[in-house]
Formats: structure tokens, C-alpha cells, sequence
């Protein structure tokens, strides 16, 4: 079996102002080479972990490490290993796509060449060589997602942190996308992942993790949960799970 | 070296992206600078050029009445037409605004002081005190927007003048009187009038040094206005890559917000220097063709340079500070500007400190723009040397590392 490569351990975060904790006694641990899901409704913490993951929230206890590293203390050698498509669009709307794209390769250090190279590459992967020079405020809502998930492709990470890659595009987009992902992870890319579509899921991870108003609640394979439970698919064991009572 | 090329890149775009920013940052300042020079410049040539009109009837025709006429009509500051009509018609001349003031001498003013004069020498020789009788009123008719100042000017003009012309009588008739009891004659008595000479100078460090005039402040004053307006868009850019979400993916980056503040403060740096430059050339070549004064740099013209810089970094610091504590744009907004408004309001920038009360003038020194100016100041129109702009330079970096150090420290407990 292969290493482990994220390790979280009772992790609790409470927001500041906050009376409700976002993560309680939260553990989980992804090996490499997975491709791992976090399911659960909204509000459940999940963009929490992802966002504490990528060294942008602090947490209050519990520990964290990636690739060997422990965060907090050693974020800074985290932080080239890991690539982060956040849940919004992160891109500055007033600069065009390449604009964009150099800046943020810039800033991880890769040499110009190179990173046209890859720029082009992903550009045309994704349909976007004809719109490169536009704006990214003129761009439609699955350009936009493209366009977020390759400025945390470029710099090629060990770990891929994926906050609903796939919400608001069409069909189009979206099998474009998963099959983008299905290729980087086997190139070795391990990547962890947040969804609202448990078919996508389902087809997708290696393993998955249910959570609720910061708990964890289960995590296996896809297969392994659906047998053990007797469900039909994920879908029915994620309202099995959860409720269906409406979330905040 | 390659993170800071690439965050600088980011920011320059960025702002060369946002035309009303850009619009904010140099054509505001130039109106600015240009309306005021306009505005003060004409005030303060109304005072040296002869404006204020004087119409005189002298009835007198005398000793008093010609030399209060003469005076006046040497005088720059007064334009004196002699009127020849009743004392009534003067009236209504001032009073329709065709005159500032009114001047009417009676009829036989000097001789009743001649009079007076002769009857108080007589008494004199006799041992005995004379008290005068049938004395002169001169009637003054003043317009009512008149300035304190000029009717101030005007009636020592003419109480020096009685009082000269009461003197000069006093004497004659002292002549007079001595020559009747003396055994031989005496001449005229009198002093050639100069022995007592006045020098008025501007006090200035030294002689090259430039006169204050409406140049030499409005310059300096709206080069910091404009350099600490840049707080608002800087503020205001930092609120919208927070709520764009770029932010968060820059803190994700290998990039500390050190790094991302410094190449914001670089760019912003340059921006301050050409807004400097500009406002600067436009005082110096543009202006003298629109027949306003020249702006005179002065003798330690490099001096302005880090002066610049310091005040800059203050502007810098405080757009961050505002940044950092706000949490939309108009919230920025509002508190940048009227903060930098308030700042040069009390700093001294719309009107000289030295014309606001004692304690405005206190108050004035909290306002960095002011420590700017002070500086400017010192190197334009004092001629000082580096130790006379070290204070104000070390009060403008003091306040942008406080500033700065605010926005650090705020960051390090709340991360996004
Ligand atoms: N900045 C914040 N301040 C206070 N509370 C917050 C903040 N961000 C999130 N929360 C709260 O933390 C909890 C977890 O939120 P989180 O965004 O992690 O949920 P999520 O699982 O990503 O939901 P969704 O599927 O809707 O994206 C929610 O109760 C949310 O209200
Ligand atoms: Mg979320």
C-alpha cells in the first residue's frame, strides 16, 4: 500500500464570533496517488478543511501534516507542493487569462519557457487557446472554472486540493474536467476533492469521507460503502446519512 | 526576486487596468493645483496692484487737505480721483459701490489748527495751559466689504498726516514767537524728515531663496494632496482582490503578504514620484506662460526627493492601514478620502497654517500632510538644508511603519 501523504488528526476549528465549532475532533488520512472525496451538505465544513489544508485558515487543535511536513509550522515547503483550486473564482477579473497565468507561475518559480509551455498546453486542453487574451470578467461560467482549475495546475503539485470544480458548468465542461483529473492523478497527482454530485463521486474516487456539521461520519471506497450498507448507490446513502432536513 | 517581478507585474496592470483610479491619481491634482494658484494669485495681486478707489473732497485747500491728497495719490495701494461735488453726493458715490472710501477735509481745516496752534504758543509764553478749541473733524465714508486691513492702512496714513501737519504749525508759530523776543533772527527749524528709516525684508535663510506666493504653496500643497489621495485607490484595491478571491489564491502561493504589501509600496512609490514630477514641471514650465509666478526650487533642490519619498511611504502606510481595518469599498472609500480631506484641511493645505487660530495651529501637527508641507517649506521657501527636513521626513516614515505594522499584525490573527 502506498504512503500516506496527508495526515489530519482530531482537528477542531471554531470561526472567531462563532458559537458552533466547523471541524470537531476531525481525522482523516489521504495515501498517495488517491483520489479522495469529501461529501457532504452545505455547511458541513468541508471548504474548511480544504482551506485549513492549503495554509489559509489557522485551526485551534489537532495536528496536520502534509507530505511529511507539519503545518503550521513548516507551510512554507508545503506550500509549493500543494495546488488549490478554491470553491470561488480566485483570478484576478480585470487581467486577461495568460495576464493571469504568468503571474501566478511567476510567483512559484517556474522559468518563462517552461511556463508557456504549460500555459499552452492546458489552454488548448481545456478550449481556452481562442479566449487566452480576454479578460477573465468576460468569460461564461464554466470559462471561469476552467480557467481556476488551470492556475492551480500549473506549477504540477504533488496534491491537489479541489473545492466543487465541477458546480455550475455544463456537461461539456464537466467531463472534460474529471477526465483532466482522472489523467494528472495518473500521472501521480494525489488529489482531494469536494463535491455535491454523488454520481460524479462515485465514478471518480478512490475513496470518499461523509461529514456532517463538522463530524466525520464515514469514509471507505465507494464500493465497500454501498455493500456494507446495503444502499443502492451513494446517493441514497448520503440521505441516509445526512437527513433531509435543510442545512445553513 | 522572480515573486516580486511577478506580484509587480500584477499591480501594475491592475492599475493601469483602472482608468478612474488613473483619472483620481493625475488630472484631479492638475484641476487642482491650477484652480487654486488661479484663485490665491489673484487675491494676493489684488493687495499689490492699486485696486482700492478713493474719491477726496477737499474743501480745505490747505496745508492738511494737499498733503493727505498727495500721500494718497503717491500711494500704490490707492487710487484717488478729487471730486469737486457736495459732501452729500460723495456719500451716495461710496455708498453705490463706485468708491471704496470717501474722504471729505472741511473747509479752513488747517486754519483752525494753524489757529489752535498760534493760541496754544501765546498762552505758553504767558505760563498759562491752553485748551483747544474748534477742532477738526475729517469725515472717512468706508464700503461696507471693505477690509479691515485697508481702512486700518488708510487711517494711519491720515492720522500721521494731522498729526505732522498739527507739528509743523506748532512750530512755526514757536518761530514766530521767539523771533518776536529774541534779539536776533532764527531760521527755519527742521529735520529732512528721514531720520528714522524703515527695512522690510522677507526673514529667509538666505538671499537666492524664493519669495512665498501663491505658487510656492499650492505646488507642494496639492503634490501631497494628490500623493496622499493614492491611499484610496490602494485601499480600495486591496478590498477587491480580497473579495475577488485572488487574495486568497496569492496567500496559498508561495508568497508571504510581506512580499505583497512590498511590491504594492514599490509601485505605488513610483506612482507618488510621478505625480511629484509632473505637478513639480507644471509649476516650473507651464505656469510662468499663464502669467502666474515661476516655481523656484531653491538651492538644496534634491532635498525635495526624500522628502517625497518619506511622505509617500506615510500615504502608502495609511492606504493599507485602511485597507487592512475595512471591509468593503465603500467603506474604503469614504474613509480614505475623507480622512486624507480632513488630514489636509487641518494640515494646511486649502489655507496657510500660519493664518488658522492658536489652537488649529496645534492641532495642524498631527495631520502628515502637514509634516509634508513643512518639508517642502523648509527646502522651497527657507532654503533649509538636510537637518532642517530630517524631523518631518522621521515623523512620515514613523507613521508608516506604525501604519504598516498595524496591517501586519492584523493579518497575522486573520489569515483570508
Ligand atoms: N468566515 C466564516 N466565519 C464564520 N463562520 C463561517 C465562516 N465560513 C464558514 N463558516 C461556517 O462554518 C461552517 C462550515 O462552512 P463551510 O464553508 O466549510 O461548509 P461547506 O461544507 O464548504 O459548505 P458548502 O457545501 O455550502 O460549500 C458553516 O456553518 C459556516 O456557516
Ligand atoms: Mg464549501
Amino acid at each position: 500500500m502506498s504512503e500516506i501523504i496527508i495526515q489530519v488528526n482530531n482537528v477542531n476549528k471554531t470561526y472567531r464570533g462563532s458559537y458552533t465549532p466547523a471541524l470537531r475532533n476531525f481525522s482523516i488520512e489521504v495515501r498517495e496517488g488517491e483520489i479522495f472525496g469529501l461529501l457532504g451538505p452545505n455547511g458541513a465544513g468541508k471548504s474548511t478543511l480544504l482551506n485549513i489544508l492549503s495554509g489559509l485558515l489557522t485551526f485551534d487543535t489537532g495536528n496536520i501534516s502534509i507530505c511529511g511536513r507539519n503545518m503550521p509550522q513548516q507551510l512554507n515547503e508545503i506550500k509549493p507542493l500543494i495546488g488549490v483550486v478554491p470553491q470561488e473564482i480566485a483570478l484576478y477579473p480585470t487581467l486577461t487569462a495568460v495576464e493571469n497565468l504568468k503571474i501566478f507561475g511567476g510567483i512559484y518559480g517556474i522559468i518563462s519557457k517552461e511556463l508557456k509551455q504549460r500555459m499552452d498546453n492546458l489552454l488548448n486542453y481545456f478550449g481556452l487557446e481562442q479566449s487566452k487574451n480576454r479578460q477573465i470578467k468576460t468569460y461564461s461560467g464554466g470559462m471561469k472554472r476552467r480557467i481556476n482549475l488551470i492556475a492551480g495546475l500549473l506549477h504540477q503539485p504533488k496534491v491537489l486540493f479541489l473545492d466543487e470544480p465541477t458546480v455550475s458548468v455544463d456537461v461539456q465542461s464537466k467531463t472534460l474536467i474529471l477526465d483532466n483529473l482522472k489523467e494528472i492523478n495518473a500521472q501521480g497527482t494525489t488529489i482531494i476533492y469536494t463535491s455535491h454530485f454523488m454520481e460524479e463521486a462515485e465514478m471518480l474516487c478512490s475513496r470518499v469521507a461523509f461529514m456532517d456539521e463538522g463530524k466525520l461520519l464515514c469514509k471507505d471506497t465507494p464500493q465497500n460503502l454501498i455493500q456494507n450498507t446495503n444502499c443502492p448507490n451513494l446517493e441514497s446513502l448520503y440521505l441516509k446519512l445526512t437527513g433531509k432536513t435543510l442545512r445553513d | 526576486m522572480k515573486k516580486l517581478i511577478s506580484l509587480l507585474y500584477k499591480d501594475y496592470l491592475l492599475l493601469i487596468r483602472d482608468v478612474a483610479g488613473l483619472c483620481l491619481m493625475f488630472l484631479m491634482p492638475i484641476a487642482l493645483v491650477f484652480l487654486m494658484t488661479f484663485l490665491q494669485n489673484d487675491i494676493i495681486g489684488k493687495v499689490n496692484e492699486a485696486e482700492i478707489s478713493v474719491i477726496m473732497l477737499n474743501l480745505d485747500n490747505d496745508i492738511l487737505g494737499n498733503s493727505i491728497e498727495k500721500h494718497i495719490s503717491e500711494s500704490e495701494s490707492f487710487v484717488l480721483t478729487k471730486s469737486k461735488n457736495s459732501e452729500n453726493e460723495l456719500r451716495i458715490a461710496v455708498a453705490r459701490g463706485n468708491y471704496m472710501i470717501g474722504i471729505v477735509v472741511p473747509e479752513n481745516a488747517s486754519d483752525s489748527i494753524r489757529l489752535n496752534a498760534k493760541r496754544a504758543v501765546q498762552k505758553g509764553f504767558k505760563g498759562e495751559k491752553y485748551e483747544s478749541k474748534d477742532s477738526v473733524t475729517i469725515h472717512i465714508l468706508i464700503d461696507p466689504t471693505l477690509k479691515t486691513s485697508f481702512r486700518n492702512t488708510l487711517m494711519s496714513t491720515m492720522k500721521e498726516y494731522s498729526a505732522k501737519t498739527e507739528r509743523d504749525f506748532l512750530l512755526q508759530e514757536l518761530l514766530a514767537a521767539l523771533n518776536q523776543s529774541f534779539p536776533f533772527m532764527l531760521g527755519t527749524i527742521q529735520l529732512d524728515g528721514n531720520q528714522v528709516n524703515f527695512d522690510v525684508q522677507y526673514a529667509l535663510k538666505d538671499e537666492n531663496a524664493a519669495v512665498p506666493n501663491a505658487t510656492q504653496h499650492n505646488v507642494p500643497a496639492w503634490t501631497l494632496f494628490a500623493i496622499f489621495f493614492i491611499s484610496l485607490s490602494l485601499s480600495v484595491g486591496l478590498i477587491n482582490e480580497r473579495k475577488d478571491g485572488s487574495f486568497k489564491r496569492l496567500l496559498a502561493l508561495p508568497c508571504t503578504y510581506f512580499q505583497y504589501l512590498l511590491s504594492k509600496s514599490i509601485l505605488f512609490l513610483f506612482v507618488c514620484l510621478l505625480q511629484f514630477a509632473l505637478l513639480f514641471a507644471l509649476g516650473i514650465y507651464l505656469f510662468p506662460h499663464l502669467g502666474l509666478p515661476k516655481l523656484l526650487l531653491g538651492d538644496n533642490a534634491w532635498l525635495l526627493l526624500p522628502m517625497c519619498i518619506c511622505s509617500s511611504l506615510a500615504a502608502i502606510g495609511f492606504g493599507i492601514f485602511i485597507g487592512k481595518i475595512t471591509t468593503d469599498h465603500q467603506q474604503a472609500a469614504v474613509l480614505a478620502a475623507l480622512s486624507v480631506v480632513i488630514f489636509a484641511a487641518i494640515g494646511g493645505i486649502w489655507i496657510p497654517v500660519f493664518t488658522m487660530p492658536e489652537i488649529m495651529k496645534i492641532i495642524s501637527k498631527i495631520s502628515p500632510l502637514n509634516w509634508g508641507l513643512n518639508g517642502f517649506y523648509n527646502i522651497l521657501i527657507r532654503n533649509g538644508t538636510l537637518m532642517d527636513i530630517l524631523p518631518e521626513c522621521a515623523y512620515s516614515l514613523g507613521f508608516a511603519v506604525v501604519c504598516m505594522g498595524i496591517a501586519l499584525g492584523y493579518n497575522r490573527r486573520r489569515k483570508i
